[in-house]
C-alpha cells in the first residue's frame, strides 16, 4: 500500500505501524483520513508520536471513523462520557487490562476501535501488547477452526467490572451496570472479510453448547494460543504518544511494570456493530 | 441409554447381575476352567457385548485352562515386552509386594492400545489380594463419547491419535522384558479418538492417559488441551463401576469399548494373578 500524505513505519510484519506526517489535532482531509483508515486495516493497530490533543480534539478524531462509544461503568472526566481516564500512580491496587482482551465485549455491539493518548508515563515500562486476531484464527489446526466456526460464546462482565468498579462506576445504564453478551466465537471482519479469533480472558466466560469441561479446556487452549509471541508486537510510550487499535481484529494487553510510577492518560472509544 | 441395552436379555445357563447400570456385571453359575457349552459361551458373550466387562467369583483354573477359557473368544494376544510365566508367552504376570516401586495400569487405559490391532479384551484371574484394597475400576467408553457435546462428538468423528508405548514401557520393562518382536519392542499406532465397535456397532471414546500421546492433525496446544479434556472426562465416576476382588475372581473386560485403572491402595501387601489376553482387530 502506497501512502500519500502520512509515513506508515511497521514496527513487526505482523501487526502495528507508527504513523508520523500528521498531526491529529487538526481536523483531517478525506485523503489522510482514507490513509489513516487503510493503514488501521493493514496493520490492526497504528500508532502517532509527540500529538497535543485536548479531549474535544482527542473526541474529534475518533469521530471521523464513527460514532463514540460510552462505557458501562468506567469513569472519566467530567462532562465527557465518551471518555475514560486510564490512571495508574502508587496508591493502585490494580491496573485495567492486564488480561489480553478486546474492549467491551460484553456489549452487543462491541466497539469499533479505541483511541489511547498517553500523557504521563514512567521511565521505562507501561508498553502495551497488541496481538493479531487473524493470525492466530489462521494458525489454528483445520479440525479446530472447523468446529470454532459454527460456535458462540458468552462474554461477561460482572466478574470483571463488578470488582473494579463496585458502585464508584459511572453507569451507562444503572439498570444493567454489568452487560452480558453472545457473540461468534470468530468473527468476521466487517470491512476486510477476514476471519479472527474473538474470545479473550477478560471477558469471555463459556461456550455455549459445550459442557463445562469441554468449554473451559478449549477456552483455556485458545487463550494460551492467543498469547503467541508470534502474533504480537509491543509497543513502548512517549509521553503525548497514541495508539488506534482495530477493536474487531486486535485484542491488547497492559503491562504494569512501572509501580509505584504515575501513567495516565484518556482513551476515546468508537463504537462498533454486531459481530458476525 | 442405548434401546439395545434396554432388551431384557434373558439368560438360560448364567446369572448376571449389574455393577452399575452403566457397566459391569457379576456372572454365576459356571465354572470357567471346563470347556464351555455353545449355549453358555454365547451368553458370557452377550453378558460381556452388554456390560463391557464380566467378573465371576471363586474360579480354580491352571494357566492351560485359563487360556483354554481365552481361546473362546479368540486368538490369544502376545504382549509386546511384559513378562510372562515360563512357557506361556500368551499369559502376563500380574505381582505387586512389598518391593513394587511401580505397578501398572495406574493410569485409565485400554489394554496395548499401541498395537496396531489392540486386544479384544483381556481375562485377569487373581490368586492373592490384600485384605482390602486393589479393585480394579472400569469405565465405560460408549458413555463416555454419548456424554460429548454435538459439536465435540463431531470434531473427534474425523480424527485420529498416537497410541505410543516407548514411554510407558522402555522404563517398565527396559531389556529385561521379553521382547515379541526385537525391531518393534515399543510399537505405536495411529486410531481413531472415536472407534466403532465391531460388534455392537455402537462408538466408543478410544483415547486412553496410558498410551495416546498426540492428535494427529492439529498442533501441539491444541492437540494437549483436547487429550486432556478427554482424559479427565474417561475419569467421571458415573460412567464407572469399581469392583472388589477376592480370591480366585476373574474380570472380563472388552477392550474396546471400557477402560481400566487399577488402584495401588495396598502397600506393602501383595497382589498376585495371571492375565490373558485375547487378539483384537483394526480399530475403524
Amino acid at each position: 500500500m502506497s501512502y500519500q500524505t502520512i509515513d506508515v513505519k511497521p514496527l513487526s510484519p505482523v501487526i502495528g505501524a507508527e504513523i508520523s506526517g500528521v498531526d491529529l489535532s487538526q481536523p483531517l482531509g478525506n485523503q489522510t483520513f482514507q490513509e489513516i483508515h487503510d493503514a488501521l486495516m493493514e496493520h490492526l493497530v497504528v500508532f502517532f508520536r509527540d500529538q497535543d490533543l485536548t479531549l474535544d480534539q482527542h473526541k474529534d478524531f475518533g469521530r471521523h471513523f464513527g460514532e463514540l462509544h460510552v462505557h458501562p461503568a468506567a469513569p472519566g472526566p467530567e462532562g465527557h462520557p465518551e471518555v475514560i481516564n486510564v490512571h495508574a500512580d502508587a496508591e493502585s491496587k490494580w491496573v485495567v487490562g492486564e488480561t489480553w482482551h478486546s474492549d467491551v465485549t460484553c456489549d452487543d455491539e462491541p466497539p469499533m476501535g479505541s483511541i489511547l493518548h498517553i500523557h504521563d508515563v514512567p521511565d521505562a515500562g507501561g508498553d502495551t501488547m497488541f496481538a493479531n486476531m487473524y493470525r492466530a484464527y489462521e494458525a489454528l489446526s483445520e479440525p479446530v477452526r472447523k468446529m470454532l466456526d459454527g460456535l458462540n460464546a458468552v462474554h461477561d462482565s460482572e466478574h470483571t467490572l463488578s470488582v473494579r468498579y463496585g458502585d464508584e462506576g459511572r453507569f451507562r445504564d444503572p439498570e444493567v451496570r454489568y452487560p452480558s453478551a453472545v457473540h461468534p466465537v470468530v468473527r468476521t471482519h466487517p470491512v476486510t472479510g477476514r476471519k479472527a479469533l474473538y474470545v479473550n480472558t477478560s471477558y469471555t466466560t463459556a461456550i455455549e453448547g459445550l459442557s463445562k469441561r469441554e468449554s473451559d479446556a478449549v477456552l483455556e487452549m485458545l487463550l494460551r494460543h492467543i498469547a503467541t509471541p508470534e502474533f504480537q508486537c509491543r509497543f513502548r510510550w512517549r509521553p503525548k504518544s497514541i495508539a488506534f487499535w482495530d477493536n474487531r481484529a486486535a485484542q491488547h494487553r497492559a503491562l504494569w511494570d512501572y509501580y509505584p510510577q504515575t501513567r495516565s492518560g484518556y482513551r476515546v472509544t468508537i463504537a462498533g456493530d454486531r459481530p458476525f | 441409554m442405548e434401546a439395545e441395552q434396554e432388551t431384557d436379555m434373558s439368560y438360560e445357563t448364567i446369572q448376571v447381575d449389574p455393577l452399575s447400570p452403566i457397566i459391569g456385571a457379576e456372572i454365576s453359575g459356571v465354572d470357567i476352567s471346563k470347556p464351555l457349552g455353545n449355549q453358555t459361551y454365547q451368553e458370557l458373550h452377550d453378558a460381556l457385548m452388554k456390560h463391557q466387562v464380566i467378573f465371576f467369583r471363586d474360579q480354580e483354573m491352571t494357566l492351560d485352562e485359563h487360556k483354554a477359557f481365552g481361546r473362546h473368544f479368540g486368538e490369544l494376544h502376545i504382549h509386546p515386552s511384559a513378562k510372562a510365566p515360563e512357557g506361556h508367552p500368551e499369559i502376563i504376570t500380574i505381582h505387586a509386594d512389598e518391593k513394587s516401586k511401580v505397578v501398572a495400569g495406574m493410569k485409565w487405559h485400554s489394554d496395548v492400545s499401541c498395537d496396531a490391532e489392540p486386544p479384544m479384551g483381556s481375562i485377569l484371574h487373581l490368586h492373592t489380594i490384600p485384605e482390602s484394597g486393589g479393585d480394579t475400576m472400569f469405565a465405560s467408553g460408549y458413555a463416555a463419547y454419548d456424554a460429548l457435546s454435538e459439536p465435540i462428538k463431531e470434531m473427534v468423528d474425523g480424527l485420529k491419535a498416537w497410541n505410543e508405548s516407548a514411554h510407558v514401557h522402555r522404563d517398565r520393562f527396559g531389556a529385561s522384558g521379553k521382547l515379541r518382536d526385537g525391531d518393534d519392542a515399543f510399537p505405536e499406532s495411529l486410531h481413531p479418538i472415536a472407534r466403532t465397535h465391531p460388534v455392537t456397532g455402537k462408538k466408543a471414546l478410544f483415547v486412553n492417559e496410558n498410551f495416546t500421546t498426540r492428535i494427529e492433525g492439529l498442533n501441539k496446544n491444541e492437540s494437549d488441551a483436547i487429550l486432556k479434556m478427554l482424559c479427565d472426562h474417561i475419569a467421571t465416576p458415573e460412567f464407572h463401576c469399581r469392583f472388589r476382588w477376592r480370591e480366585k475372581s476373574v474380570a472380563f473386560w472388552d477392550n474396546r469399548s471400557a477402560q481400566h485403572r487399577t488402584v495401588w491402595d495396598y502397600f506393602p501387601q501383595v497382589r498376585h494373578g495371571y492375565r490373558v489376553t485375547i487378539a483384537g482387530d483394526k480399530p475403524f
